[in-house]
């Protein structure tokens, strides 16, 4: 089988970008900082409920099937809106627009008046079993270089719950996240490589955060992806959560799309076909039970039963090379709670011997391109689980199956079917917020410069280009600007904030070191020590008390020599260097000393 | 075409395609709120735009409509079993498109529960008795409300009622009330949140309802919700004793001045305390079925206009007050009061709610006593009132009197441990 080239394989790439802000919550008064203090939990239960068009959405259905429980942290910046126990409120003013004005800065036609959705979500990230969504502008484009991007939408979400853990059917839940607002800008499938996706990713992310208001925290933003190349369906790909990650997760998901066409392929020229993808188990618990497998014994111990199954035509693309068929089958059985899947073409192992698969292919009456799986589960999920398997196979013979994907690591994993638009209905408790004309004129006023526009400020101010841009990338902009403002040395204080990335919480101890940087009571050298170790910025400002003691001395030494002042006025300075230098060489900064005397020389002439 | 009246020319989920700024945009018409016409676009979301600024380029006829009576209504007309009697609110409501509120369903329990369940919550029937919002009940309905159960209870059926939350207490003790020695179960339930939602509470309430009523011999007409903010239990409540305690938390209903009966937990385990009456089938069951309407419920608080309070208690034949602390009420106001004392029945109450009336304290309170003004113990105002309606209704003015600070059904007790 010939690999499918680039230019065959025609990616279509489309970003989800999500911006948390920073303030207010979305549908109360809690605030987005903080959630860090617990205050006790609650636990429930969701179930799929009809949509707008009463069809129970399929991505929906399949969450309940796992039964699961969802328990939640109460934190305290969660209040009863969270807990599901209060209706919403209606979202303040500023959140809205700084929702408008991303949309604006994507160029987008901004809606007449925004319209509260609640998509269904049951994996219990929301404890309403919605989340709440509303698009606030579409049919945008971001300039990329040379390129449009479309933007096909900006919407004003709320934020999931935090998942902080999952054991067996419980999934555990912080609600410190929950409800913090989201601007969510989705893409056209414009962009056509793994690295164009990172690069517009970041772009537009220096653009968006020009706004203000967005958290600058790493986990704050977050990709989802959408991919589809030739030959294969879209595939969402959720909780991308750095730039870094979309370029690597982007081409390792392009490669197995690539495989599933060619799979395709090859079960089209075998002559796969409706027939095959009817899976019969055969329980072979008993003789299973005999060999010398450790992992089938102990299933066997836990109430498991052992069953085999034919996988016609699969020999070879269950698990060789590129071809992992297999483990698509194993995702599949994941989401069921099945965990124990084996096939034949990563056996021998697992304990099952050559002789084993023998008897197996022997007994299922194997051909030679036949594949088989073996499979340990009780025997209550014998119908779920048939289902699944056949219906993954009857999606093999087409290629990429629609899917919803989690990145997990550089790779992306199997969630649920892609939802569909039917699980979206209107969310009741809040009313149509209505844009004003001058709402909407007010915010194109407010909108903030361009990032070429503010590199320029950045510039006018001192500090270097690059450093500008990466600032711009990194969300550090407005705290050097400040810094700079305040206490100057733009090109240390860019490169250094740039370089430790502070967050909210460090930027008290960030503005003293620039301020003692700046009255020259700690030389730049010192600067990194320094913030990494913020016990020791107390021990320079103690000493500092020592620097003022000293210069006090330099004033006095100086002011001995006053009837020399008045007789040679500046002339008088050289002597009294020298004289004043005997005494604190080496203890203070020569620069800083002449400035002391030359002050203090300039102040007695005056006097006069 | 422009934007005007679109609903009176456009079907809901007609497919339409607009132009606004510039752009063309189609999408499934839904309805209009004001000034604005609200679309479905593909992709689920729903826009708005403000009439001006549209012109709607085409309109094609809508789909055709669903189907919604797949449902067959499991075991009807046999004996035994549970009926399920809706009679609207949250918990039998659904999100109606077109006008964007809560409206109540027509056969609630297809839409709450797949066959699956219904079959394992075994035999059921279900019947909407109306479809309104429990603030719009009225004792019309209450009487309605009795007679259907005791007709179901005649026919061997326990009773299972899905109530809107607000007025659930009113409608459970009117039902007490009027039917003496129920020979089944009725229990009342609703939900906080709005079955539309994956989160609502509507389903393991009902179920533990259904539960309740079809397996266990608990003689007080109760309510059943839950106990927690979690799905951990439900709690059965006496329907003389509950009391709605908060707007909008699933656990908003409380027993007050009595222990709960039991709880339900979410394996659908009901234990029950010792509390409950036992349903005793050697006594005939009773039907009581009317209601005196000039009751009246009067909460008491000071700055209360003397003509306005003594013109609403000159038009009632009964009066339930709701006093300050141990009941009490200002004296100018006794005085008035004790012109009524052969001629109409008042209670007092407290609106402390928790623990008795006791008028022997203070001298008001006797003042009180001696203007012929009954204490009502640690009656809640609301079920006094219901009480009062009853009594008046179905036996004379002396037996009434004689009977409203009596316990009849639990609603009053001398003893209290918390």
């Amino acid at each position: 089988m010939r690999y499918l080239t680039d230019a065959q394989t025609n990616v279509k790439i489309g970003l989800e970008i999500h911006f948390q802000l920073k303030g207010e919550k979305l549908f109360c008064k809690c605030t987005t900082e903080g959630g860090d203090q617990k205050f006790g939990s609650f636990w429930r239960k969701l179930r799929a409920v009809s949509g707008e068009a009463s069809m129970v959405d399929k991505a929906a259905v399949q969450e309940m099937s796992k039964e699961r429980e969802f328990h939640y942290d109460i934190t305290d910046n969660s209040c009863l809106v969270e807990f599901d126990e209060e209706p919403p409120h209606i979202p303040s003013e500023e959140n809205i627009n700084a929702s408008i004005k991303a949309a604006l800065l994507l160029n987008c036609k901004i809606v007449d008046a925004i319209d509260f959705m609640r998509k269904i979500v049951i994996d219990g990230s929301n404890t309403s079993g919605f989340q709440r969504t509303a698009i606030v502008g579409i049919n945008g484009y971001f300039q990329h270089g040379n390129k449009r991007i479309g933007i096909s939408t900006v919407c004003l979400e709320e934020e999931a719950s935090r998942k902080i853990d999952e054991r067996e059917n419980k999934i555990f839940y912080s609600l410190d996240r929950l409800g913090i607002p989201l601007i969510e800008v989705s893409t056209s499938p414009d962009i056509s490589s793994p690295q164009e996706a990172k690069e517009v990713a970041r772009n537009l992310g220096m653009l968006i955060r020009r706004i203000g208001k967005i958290q600058r925290d790493v986990d704050s933003i977050r990709q989802d992806l959408n991919i589809s190349i030739n030959g294969g369906n879209r595939v969402e790909i959720k909780g991308v959560q750095s730039l870094s990650a979309i370029e690597v997760v982007l081409e390792n998901e392009i490669k197995r799309q690539k495989s599933l066409v060619e799979i395709s392929q090859i079960l089209k020229q075998r002559g796969f076909n409706q027939g095959d993808y009817k899976i019969e188990f055969l329980d072979i618990t008993y003789e299973a039970g005999k060999w010398n497998s450790n992992i089938i014994r102990k299933s066997i111990e836990q109430g498991n039963k052992i069953f085999i199954f034919r996988l016609p035509k699969l020999k070879g693309l269950l698990k060789n090379g590129n071809y992992r068929l297999g483990r698509e089958l194993a995702d599949r059985l994941r989401v069921l709670g099945i965990g124990g899947m084996m096939h034949s073409d990563e056996l021998p192992a697992y304990g099952i011997t050559e002789n084993n698969i023998v008897w197996i292919r022997q007994i299922l009456n194997l051909k030679e391109d036949d594949a088989f799986g073996i499979i340990t589960m009780p025997e209550s999920k014998l119908s779920s689980v048939r289902n699944s398997i056949e219906e993954r196979l009857e999606q093999a013979l087409e290629g990429v199956p629609a899917e919803t994907r989690a990145a997990v690591g550089d790779e992306t994993r199997f969630m649920r079917p892609l939802p569909g638009s039917s699980r979206m209905y209107p969310e009741t408790d809040v009313p149509l917020i209505t844009i004003s004309d001058e709402q909407l004129e007010r915010n194109i006023k407010d909108l903030p410069k361009s990032v070429e526009e503010r590199i320029l400020e950045l510039e006018s101010l001192g500090i270097p280009k690059q450093e500008a841009m990466v600032s711009l990338d990194l969300g550090t902009d407005e705290i050097i600007e400040g810094i700079v403002k305040k206490y100057g040395n733009p090109t240390v204080s860019s490169s250094f904030i740039n370089k430790v990335k502070p967050k909210e919480k460090d930027l008290e101890r960030l503005e003293i070191l620039f301020r003692m940087l700046s009255q020259g009571k700690i030389p730049k050298e010192a600067l990194d020590e320094l913030y990494q170790n913020p016990e020791k910025i107390q021990e320079r400002i103690a000493s500092g008390d020592e620097t003022v003691a000293m210069e006090n001395r330099i004033r006095e030494i100086v002011r001995s020599r006053k009837n020399l002042i008045l007789e040679r006025g500046d002339n008088a300075f050289k002597p009294i260097m020298g004289e004043v230098m005997k005494e604190m060489r080496g203890k203070l900064d020569g620069q800083i000393i002449s400035k002391i005397v030359r002050e203090e020389i300039d102040k007695i002439i005056h006097e006069k | 075409m422009q934007c005007g009246d679109v609903s009176e020319t456009i079907r809901f989920m007609s497919k339409v395609t607009l132009k606004w700024k510039g752009m063309t945009i189609s999408g499934r018409f839904i309805n209009e709120i004001g000034d604005y016409v609200i679309i479905k676009l593909d992709n689920g979301y729903n826009m708005s735009f403000r009439k001006s600024s549209v012109e709607i380029l085409e309109v094609l006829e809508p789909p055709v409509e669903r189907n919604n009576n797949n449902h067959k209504s499991s075991h009807k007309n046999e004996s035994g079993g549970v009926v399920i009697i809706g009679t609207g609110g949250t918990i039998a409501s659904y999100v109606d498109y077109k006008t964007g509120a809560v409206k109540p369903l027509k056969n609630f329990q297809e839409a709450l529960f797949n066959t699956d369940e219904l079959e394992a919550l075994g035999n059921i029937e279900d019947e909407i008795l109306f479809n309104i919002f429990s603030e719009d009940m009225d004792p019309e309905h209450w009487i309605e409300m009795a007679r259907k159960a005791f007709e179901k209870i005649k026919s061997g059926r326990a009773v299972v009622f899905a109530h809107g939350t607000d007025t659930m207490s009113f409608s459970a003790s009117a039902v007490s009330f009027m039917i003496e020695n129920n020979h089944l179960p009725v229990i009342f339930t609703g939900s906080q949140r709005s079955s539309d939602r994956p989160s609502s509470d509507a389903y393991f309430n009902l179920k533990g309802a259904i539960k309740l009523a079809a397996t266990t011999d608990v003689g007080d007409i109760s309510v059943v919700m839950h106990s927690d903010i979690s799905d951990d239990f439900l709690s059965i409540h006496r329907g003389v004793r509950v009391r709605k305690m908060h707007t909008s938390r699933r656990d908003a209903f409380k027993s007050i001045n009595d222990n709960e009966l039991g709880r339900i937990d979410h394996m659908l385990n009901v234990k029950l305390n010792d509390n409950y009456r036992r349903i005793n089938r050697e006594k005939d069951m009773i039907l009581r079925d009317k209601f005196e309407r000039k009751v009246s419920l009067i909460y008491y608080y000071p700055g209360i206009d003397k003509d306005v309070f003594l013109e609403q208690v000159e038009k009632s034949k009964g009066v339930i007050i709701a006093g300050t602390g141990l009941g009490h009420i200002k004296n100018d106001l006794v005085s008035e009061l004790s012109q009524y004392k052969d001629d109409k029945i008042i209670g007092i109450t407290s609106q402390c709610l928790y623990g008795s009336v006791n008028l022997n304290v203070y001298s008001t309170g006797r003042n009180m006593l001696s203007a012929g003004l009954v204490p009502l113990k640690d009656m809640l105002p609301e079920v006094a009132y219901v009480k009062l309606g009853f009594l008046l209704g179905n036996f004379q003015f002396q037996k009434a009197r004689e009977l409203l600070n009596v316990d009849l059904r639990g609603e009053i007790s001398d003893r209290r441990t918390n």
